[in-house]
């Protein structure tokens, strides 16, 4: 991402298919470069077993009734019981919908938010040169050092004096102010691998700082924004704990508030009914993993080397 | 700390050219106006008052009374604090390169042309979307306590073993280690993306000088990518530095066996809201920034000797 | 961020006013209206009350108390409830920033060991200045325990009594029966648990050793202590060094499952407990958790007994615990109206019969009988068990002080250290011990 190779300032050139081996022509032995191409497919898919294995653990416990989860590692099922999800889904008064549509809202302003803002405070931070720079920066690092847990409490009582508490915007117009330190930085270094030269010529044709962003660099930065895009998504579904301290009325909850509402240390807990329900709040992230990661990948292959 | 020197190191790649131009103080105004709004309404007041908190003896349910530099004192005899910095320099020197590695040697194996790469990178993410979560937890046990499925697989192997991994304190922390190392998925698409951005005229170019490919690995691959590899190193030294939910894995958030699992993060938490010394753990969180603070810096500093720029 | 002595003086005041601004100095609780002992009596609106009510549980618990809270809006037109809820551990984060915004909610599920620790930091509201509160259908006893220095901050939900459960039908499987347990002695108890580990060749345990602040306090009270009392420690380190020593004897001699896999299933749920999953006879328990574990059991019998004694003479050493109460906080603007939602909760035989035993055996006498007949049969043995145990009550004990909310996991951490042999337990009570005071004395 900050590498400015001599090769990344040429004129860009599409490559439409990103995985296509580059052309290394070696005389070698087919059948040993086959061996080896064999074996690595056998490595990586044991690999795939140890990656899977959680995931189907789950699937298969979401299946079993209370009292058979525990100590039973296997995969093997043999019985069925679908009543994890359908009890499970109205479990906690509202049907788990709600649940997973509240999450949908705050993930959808989260990305909304991140990749505008973040985007933005990015080209600042790399690309133009201002006053108060270094504090902003080191400012913005701090951000992402402090743990939370002692800046929630702060933050709680700023919320409760708006009177935005119990609802999503507290959840929400952080990101549009691109509180998020961490993908600013990332975009940091994703625009700084970008060849200077665009945006400067860019420039000498007239541009100013919001057309070369907005037209040259935004369209490069495809990765950088897939990756934030991504990463969003993934953490702010799966985020706890300011989810639990902003939102109070049930009809709010989000899924991981939901998920552990199921699970009551002193008492009986219903981990079927858990598990049935994280497998279905596993599969907006799964989807939003397989959609975006071709964009992850074919953005760089099409804009950073040849 | 000298924060103010880690963004000049950030940032120096530009620094020169951009010198005879004016600054561009309106247009950053403009671009840096939601984040300015941002620090200013949301951050650095919460920042400030932690900062203010660390100074006092704080509750949470009555007002903070300033004490001056008494919870500082404090940590020089907390035994448990100086438990939790051990664990969490353990974690980080033995996580963060193991997940580094495992994280680089499979983007490098997915990197060349092969069929099945959308499915992989799926496969291999998914520990990673899980995370820390209950299932987790849950199945943690199953693998690695006494009645696991690791003791069986010893077994198999000849090795007898009815050792409970998470529950000896000599051993719990590793099992943290392995599922830290285990959920490699983001910083393995971070070094998929960088790889392809190293341009493939490089290789082609080594390929006619009759290079072998460990070789054009070490020349080629390695140096462009330590950028990513940096970027990666930063990121997941202060992650791991906070560490939180992964504690909850072993131990459901007691830090046990014998605190042998106790993060720096989850002592703060456990001080903070458990007993409700939120002034302490306040001190304790600006401790940690100085920590975090001093390696990314030394981070940056290094980063001039080994991180190849091409600029 | 290098500052310079006058740099460093001025960030400091900056970040003084910041805390101000933020209201991190006004929104503590301690000097809010209403939160004195002295005034008047709050009376009831006339106009449209908002009151929001907040507890902890798991799925089973929400629907109930919505159907609950349903039934007492219908009766007050006028009033409008919003309940929430959180698991346990999300449940006292949550409170706490609340608390500490100045946002709490009016209404609060507390636990023992939080009560004092919120009433003292004057985050609750008198119970006692409401007129809207009934508490004369509950045993004085009990309320005592809903009080922290003569003042009452919690209103009792449930009792419950802490006992032995014993799976029968795996004390059958392994063709053992219980010994007298109305007589029994530590000794007896030790014998018996080594015996059902014995005849199971290891597969199944007898016992766990105890391991938490009830159960210390009735050790306490056995040796003619109290674990607290002028709101300081006060338990011998001896009593408390035989607390841990037991719990050592066990572990070594095979009556308890060995200390790493004591560990492994410290803090897990119940479901997770070797207990539930059958590889162990008796369970230390809160006696009303009996339909918890039957479930958890796959549904096994659990017969509940009495905790052994050091002479089978031995009375008034035991008391009922309220299983949970209700609080109302301090900066509440309706505490009236709250009183009047708690008093539905716990003393309405409407409430009592929506709810049944969710949150234990209901602590108001006329609905715990309205209520006993439709109990399922294992709630029903837990509720003449606590009955039974009226034999073996004395005075209530002080309950938990402010400052030692940890308690519980204070004692398993000095557990965990005298299993794994890293203390001895003479070590271990002294550390607790000076540990616990310090934290007490820092929290007053």
């Amino acid at each position: 991402m900050t590498t400015e190779t001599t090769t990344a300032h040429r004129p860009l050139e599409t490559e439409t298919v990103p995985s296509a081996s580059p052309q290394v022509r070696q005389p070698r032995s087919e059948t040993r470069r086959r061996l080896l191409g064999f074996l690595r497919h056998v490595a990586l898919l044991a690999l795939v077993v140890v990656s899977l294995y959680p995931v189907l653990w789950m699937i298969v416990s979401s299946l079993r009734p209370d009292g058979f989860i525990f100590g039973n590692a296997s995969l093997v099922l043999n019985t069925f019981e679908i009543e994890n999800y359908t009890g499970g889904w109205n479990a906690l008064g509202a049907p788990f919908s709600t649940y997973l549509l509240n999450s949908a809202v705050v993930v959808a302003g989260a990305i909304v938010g991140n990749l505008v803002t973040c985007s933005m405070a990015a080209y600042a931070f790399a690309r133009l040169r201002f006053r108060f720079q270094r504090p902003a920066f080191a400012i913005m690092l701090l951000m992402i050092m402090l743990p939370v847990h002692v800046v929630i409490v702060p933050q709680y009582v700023l919320w409760a004096q708006t009177g935005l508490v119990n609802s999503f915007w507290p959840l929400v117009i952080p990101k549009f102010l691109a509180t998020d330190g961490f993908f600013v930085f990332l975009m940091v270094q994703f625009i700084r691998g970008l060849p200077r030269e665009l945006d400067e010529a860019a420039r000498i044709d007239g541009a100013g700082h919001g057309r070369t962003f907005f037209q040259i660099l935004l369209p490069l930065m495809t990765p950088a924004l897939a990756t934030t895009a991504i990463f969003t998504f993934i953490w702010t579904w799966n985020d706890f704990f300011s989810q639990l301290i902003y939102l109070t009325d049930p009809n709010l909850y989000t899924v991981p508030v939901a998920l552990r509402s199921f699970i009551d240390a002193q008492s009986q807990s219903s981990y079927g009914s858990m598990f049935a329900m994280s497998v279905v709040s596993v599969i907006p992230l799964l989807v939003a993993f397989t959609l975006g990661q071709k964009y992850l990948v074919r953005g760089i292959a099409t804009t950073g080397g040849k | 700390m000298s924060l103010a020197e880690l963004q000049k190191l950030s940032t120096r790649s530009g620094g020169a050219r951009v010198k005879q131009e004016t600054p561009d103080n309106k247009a950053a105004l403009f671009f840096l106006g939601p984040w300015l709004v941002g620090a200013v309404a949301l951050t650095i007041g919460p920042m400030a008052a932690s900062l203010y908190l660390a100074f006092t003896d704080y509750n949470l349910l009555q007002d903070p009374r300033w004490i001056g530099l008494a919870n500082f004192e404090r940590m020089l005899e907390d035994d448990r604090l100086h438990k939790s910095i051990e664990v969490t320099f353990t974690y980080v020197a033995f996580g963060v390169p193991a997940q580094l590695a495992v994280a680089l040697l499979l983007a490098i194996a997915l990197d060349r042309g092969m069929r099945g790469l959308p499915f992989y990178r799926s496969a291999f993410y998914l520990p990673s979307l899980l995370g820390a979560s209950v299932a987790i937890a849950v199945l943690w046990r199953l693998i690695f306590g006494s009645e696991g499925l690791f003791n069986s697989i010893l077994g198999t192997l000849g090795i007898d073993s009815s050792t409970s991994w998470i529950a000896n304190p000599d051993t719990a922390l590793w099992t943290i280690v392995m599922l830290h190392v285990w959920t490699f998925g983001s910083p393995m698409v971070i070094f998929l993306a960088g790889l392809r951005q190293i341009p493939r005229e490089y290789y082609e170019a080594a390929s006619t000088d009759g290079a072998s490919p460990l070789r054009q690995f070490r020349s080629i691959t390695l140096p462009l990518l330590t950028p990513i590899i940096f970027f990666n190193l930063v990121l997941a030294i202060i992650n791991s530095f906070q560490a939180f939910t992964q504690a909850f894995v072993v131990s459901g958030g007691t830090g046990g066996p014998s605190d042998s699992t106790l993060f720096y993060t989850l002592y703060l938490y456990q001080e903070g809201f458990g007993a409700f010394r939120m002034g302490y753990a306040s001190a304790l969180a600006w401790l940690l920034v100085v920590i975090v603070g001093a390696f990314t810096v030394i981070n940056f500093w290094a980063s001039r000797f080994w991180v190849h720029y091409d600029d | 961020m290098r500052l310079t002595t006058s740099s460093a003086r001025r960030a400091a005041a900056a970040v003084a006013t910041t805390a101000a601004l933020l209201g991190l100095t006004a929104c503590g609780t301690g000097e809010q209206p209403g939160s004195g002992s002295e005034g008047e009596a709050p009376e009831l609106s006339e106009e449209a009350v908002t009151l929001r009510v907040t507890w902890w549980g798991g799925d089973s618990r929400h629907p109930l108390t919505q159907e609950a809270i349903e039934a007492f809006e219908e009766k007050h037109p006028n009033i409008k409830v919003e309940g929430a809820f959180a698991d346990w551990g999300g449940y006292w984060d949550k409170l706490a920033t609340q608390t500490a915004g100045g946002n709490a909610p009016d209404i609060m599920q507390m636990d023992e060991l939080y009560l004092a620790s919120y009433a003292d930091r004057g985050a609750l509201y008198d119970l006692e200045q409401t007129t809207q509160l009934d508490t004369s259908a509950l045993d004085p006893n009990i309320v005592d325990l809903g009080r922290s220095d003569g003042t009452l901050y919690g209103m009792p939900i449930s009792t419950t009594a802490f006992g032995i459960l014993a799976n029968t039908d795996l004390l059958d499987e392994l063709g053992l029966t219980l010994p007298d347990t109305t007589t029994w002695t530590w000794d007896d108890l030790s014998a018996f648990a080594e015996e059902v580990s014995e005849a199971s060749d290891g597969e199944v345990v007898g016992i766990s050793p105890l391991n938490n602040g009830y159960s210390l306090q009735l050790w306490a009270r056995q040796h003619g202590e109290a674990l607290f009392s002028g709101g300081a420690v006060s338990i011998s380190p001896e009593t408390l060094a035989g607390y841990f020593q037991q719990a050592l004897d066990w572990t070594e001699s095979g009556a308890a499952a060995s200390a790493s896999r004591q560990a492994e299933l410290a803090g897990v749920s119940i479901d997770q407990s070797d207990f539930s999953t059958r590889k162990q006879a008796l369970l230390f328990s809160q006696i009303t958790q009996i339909p918890a574990y039957e479930a958890a059991t796959g549904g096994a019998t659990l017969e509940p007994v009495k905790i052994p004694t050091e002479d089978a003479n031995e009375a008034d050493y035991s008391y009922l615990k309220p299983g949970m109460y209700w609080s109302v906080s301090s900066t509440s603007k309706h505490p009236a109206e709250a009183a009047l939602l708690i008093d539905f909760l716990v003393n309405d035989p409407e409430a009592g019969q929506i709810l049944g035993t969710d949150r234990g055996i209901p602590s108001n006498g006329t609905v715990r009988e309205a209520i006993v007949d439709g109990l399922e049969p294992g709630q029903q043995r837990a509720a003449e068990f606590v009955a039974a145990e009226e034999e073996y009550i004395g005075a209530a004990p002080e309950i938990t002080p402010n400052g030692a909310s940890e308690l519980d996991t204070l004692i398993a951490r000095y557990l965990e250290d005298v299993l794994f042999e890293s203390q001895t337990p003479d070590q271990a009570a002294e550390a607790f011990i000076d540990q616990l005071d310090a934290t007490i004395k820092s929290a007053n």
